[in-house]
């Protein structure tokens, strides 16, 4: 299993946000991309999913080239930044959507929703309309929805600010969940701004700067530790006191 | 003491209803009741129902209203996905041309496809469904599309990163997303069919008539005012419950005059064709229509023109456009006079601090579906009697376009009332501002570009308006609309092509109004 973008630009007209863009994410791990506003984060985690069409450049997901592979049909899961949950539908619901869209066996379903609801805690929400849930509670059946459609231990977990707005408590329930993912073999790629979040990470990407004529560069990767003594990387320089380097 | 004012303040609020209340009354609810207790006789209430022509009447209504409405929504609602999640060349001109075919004179619109159609096709069925379904798009466009613009992208993204295909997305996210919305455009968009006339009138010909084509038949041709009555009072009470039952089992949404900014998103090639045959399909009847005008028979000639304005005699045609744009002009002015006030003055009463009535809102939708005829008729039978021998006095019509119009103004102005923040209101009035003064400085600024919208949509209706006025027109004081049906109903060459340059200037005329005040973002 990996994950290998090679030499992918994209562009809003005439402000370049990624330019010629390669990368080799480690799978089984948990990667961190940072940066400031602006300098494509969320732009890479939409070409992956195939939300966006890069103008130039491949994505290859295990030796396959997935660059024209439908959205649906891709081995992606993904969490978008503003926790996009179905209104109209209760948390189970939502929970077992993509098994529903995949048309699998009502009593799988079944079996497997409640085994996810277990294991974000939320078991006794399963009948609650969303709308009433608490901003770490809507994370959780975001990621609980994500993991029912694809715990084959072979998919990239994309998340976009998974950790904006919650409490602390929730920051550690999703950890948790993110570390367990990683423990069963998939991938997880993570926007974050918290250095808490960032310094956990088995690998960082460290964007910049800003998009336009100078941006859409990578200009720190590797290891927290490798990331912390690059110079020129404003996410090594904070987070250097941090690792106590 | 907080409960004490705020309870009189919602009372202040309510009592500003009245004059919409007044209007609803004098219009409607008086000469309904009047209508049904006085010229019945009690052998029509079943007998009526027993004539073949009733029934024929009643089984083309519904028929024809359903299969209109089935056709507008599926249109309408594909349409209304690309103007609202799409950015393409010509979106706003086709926004544009959809809203105005909303606020068309019907007898205009029925001109239009007497012009695009062929010969065969004037007085058929496919016809009037063609019809129905360029006039009510709008509907759902209006309904659906502000429920469908507020769908985040990323919620359809999700969907698709769910492993859900485009179809599946639209089917188990989008539909369910924008269901009340729809129903909500489905069910008025029937109302409107069912109810419709001046379209029947021109497109129906003698063999294809609604309930309301049968009550004017009855009443005016047959002098059956009693059958008329039974016919009238009998589909306002199927439309009134019908839309109660409806009312309590969904929320019931309004159109609103807003369709808002769409993503950055292009569209593919079958969208595209989609669209473009849609833009032909709203061009075509009306530049058929000005291609009509300039013709009589087989040939190219300015005759109808002439004798529509007057430059050209011909027997038979005594026409005064002139009279009729003036007494059109007058009362669209007295009209919108009357709907403005008491409309805002509704919509207030409506919101009460900010808070909507639902259930009251939602029968601000109502008269939008209750047919001009049955009230033309019913004013026509109440107002006969000392002291109120009104009906041959001529402000009786701009009154009764007030009250059609006015739903308009409450649609215009109750997303923008609403959606003032009752602190703005707090802060000018701890900085020393009366509620007169509030009222002034700070909410009309913010009221200005409903206001604008509610006359522009008051005066267009009050300009097309024809189902009432076939009733309440004297001779000497005659609409453009009914000018424009009398002409279709006269055998030529140039009554028709006459016909058609009415039915033209009527539709610049409404175009401009509309347009002036809608090519405008709301607020």
């Amino acid at each position: 299993m990996s994950l290998v973008i090679d030499n992918i630009s994209f562009s809003y007209g005439d402000r370049n946000i990624l330019r010629c863009f390669t990368l080799q994410v480690p799978t089984g791990s948990t990667t961190a991309v940072v940066g400031p506003s602006g300098s494509g984060k969320s732009t890479l985690l939409r070409i992956i999913a195939g939300l966006l069409t890069p103008t130039t450049g491949t994505i290859i997901l295990n030796s396959q080239d997935i660059s024209h592979v439908p959205t649906h049909l891709r081995s992606v899961g993904m969490v978008f930044q503003d926790n996009q949950l179905f209104p109209h539908l209760n948390v189970y619901d939502n929970v077992a959507f993509g098994l529903r869209m995949a048309k699998v066996d009502k009593r799988v379903i079944a079996e497997r929703c409640q085994g996810l609801l277990d294991l974000v805690g939320l078991t006794e929400a399963a009948k609650q309309s969303v709308s009433t849930l608490s901003g770490g509670e809507a994370q959780r059946v975001k990621l609980a929805s994500e993991l029912a459609k694809r715990s084959t231990g072979h998919t990239i977990y994309l998340l976009d600010e998974p950790t904006t707005g919650l409490h602390f408590e929730d920051v550690r329930r999703l950890l948790t969940v993110l570390s367990r993912l990683v423990d069963q073999g998939n991938t997880v790629l993570v926007i974050e701004h918290s250095l808490d979040v960032i310094k956990t990470a088995d690998w960082i990407i460290d964007l910049g700067p800003e998009g336009g004529s100078g941006g859409g560069l990578i200009v720190a990767e590797g290891a927290p530790e490798v990331v912390a003594k690059t110079k020129g990387s404003y996410t090594g320089h904070y987070l250097k006191p941090m690792l106590g380097i | 003491m907080v409960s004490h004012s705020s309870s009189v303040t919602a009372r202040n609020y309510r009592l500003l209803a009245i004059p919409a209340a007044i209007l609803v009354l004098v219009t409607a609810i008086i000469p309904l009741v009047v209508l049904s207790t006085t010229v019945v006789r009690s052998s029509d209430i079943i007998s009526i129902w027993q004539n073949s022509a009733v029934q024929k009447a009643l089984v083309f209504s519904v028929w024809q209203a359903l299969v209109s409405t089935i056709f507008t929504i599926l249109i309408g609602l594909i349409a209304t996905w690309y103007l609202t999640r799409y950015q393409f060349r010509g979106r706003q001109a086709l926004i544009a041309l959809i809203t105005v075919s909303f606020v068309l004179p019907t007898v205009a619109v029925g001109a239009s496809f007497i012009a695009v159609l062929p010969t065969w096709l004037h007085h058929s069925t496919f016809a009037i469904v063609v019809a129905h379904v360029f006039f009510n798009i709008s509907i759902v466009v209006r309904t659906v599309g502000p429920r469908w613009n507020s769908i985040d992208e990323d919620l359809v993204n999700c969907a698709h990163t769910l492993g859900a295909t485009s179809l599946q997305t639209w089917r188990y996210v989008i539909l369910p997303l924008g269901k009340s919305a729809i129903y909500s455009s489905a069910a008025l968009t029937f109302f409107m069919c069912f109810t419709s006339y001046g379209i029947i009138t021109i497109l129906g010909g003698p063999g294809l008539a609604t309930l309301d084509i049968e009550i004017y038949r009855r009443a005016v041709q047959l002098g059956d005012l009693s059958g008329a009555t039974v016919l009238a009072v009998a589909q306002m009470l199927f439309i009134t419950i019908a839309f109660l039952i409806w009312s309590r089992s969904r929320s019931v949404e309004l159109m609103t005059f807003r369709v808002a900014a769409v993503s950055q998103r292009r569209l593919a090639i079958v969208p595209k064709l989609f669209v473009g045959a849609l833009s032909i399909f709203f061009l075509a009847p009306l530049l058929a229509l000005s291609i009509a005008s300039f013709r009589s028979g087989q040939n190219w000639s300015l005759s109808g023109w002439k004798v529509l304005l007057g430059i050209q005699n011909q027997r038979g045609l005594e026409l005064d456009i002139w009279q009729a744009l003036q007494t059109s002009g007058k009362y669209a002015l007295i009209a919108s006079c009357i709907a403005l006030p008491t409309g805002i003055a509704a919509t207030y009463a409506l919101t009460k601090n900010g808070s909507t009535n639902s259930r009251w809102s939602s029968l601000a939708i109502l008269p939008l579906s209750i047919s001009p005829v049955v009230v033309g008729l019913a004013i026509l039978v109440t107002y006969d009697f000392a002291p109120f021998e009104f009906r041959s006095s001529w402000f009786l019509i701009p009154v009764v376009h007030a009250a059609i119009a006015m739903p308009f103004v409450i649609r215009a102005a109750l997303p923008v009332v609403q959606g003032i923040p009752p602190e703005l209101r707090s802060a000018a009035a701890t900085l020393g501002a009366s509620p007169w003064k509030r009222f002034c400085l700070v909410e009309m600024p913010l009221l200005r570009p409903a206001i604008t919208t509610g006359v522009a949509f008051s005066v267009a209706i009050s300009l097309g308006e024809f189902g009432a006025n076939s009733f309440l027109t004297r001779r000497e004081s005659q609409t453009l609309p009914i000018i424009i049906a009398d002409l279709f109903g006269k055998a030529g060459a140039i009554p028709r092509a006459s016909g058609m340059a009415a039915s033209l200037l009527l539709v610049i005329v409404t175009a401009i109004i509309v347009l002036s005040v809608d090519r405008k973002p709301r607020v």
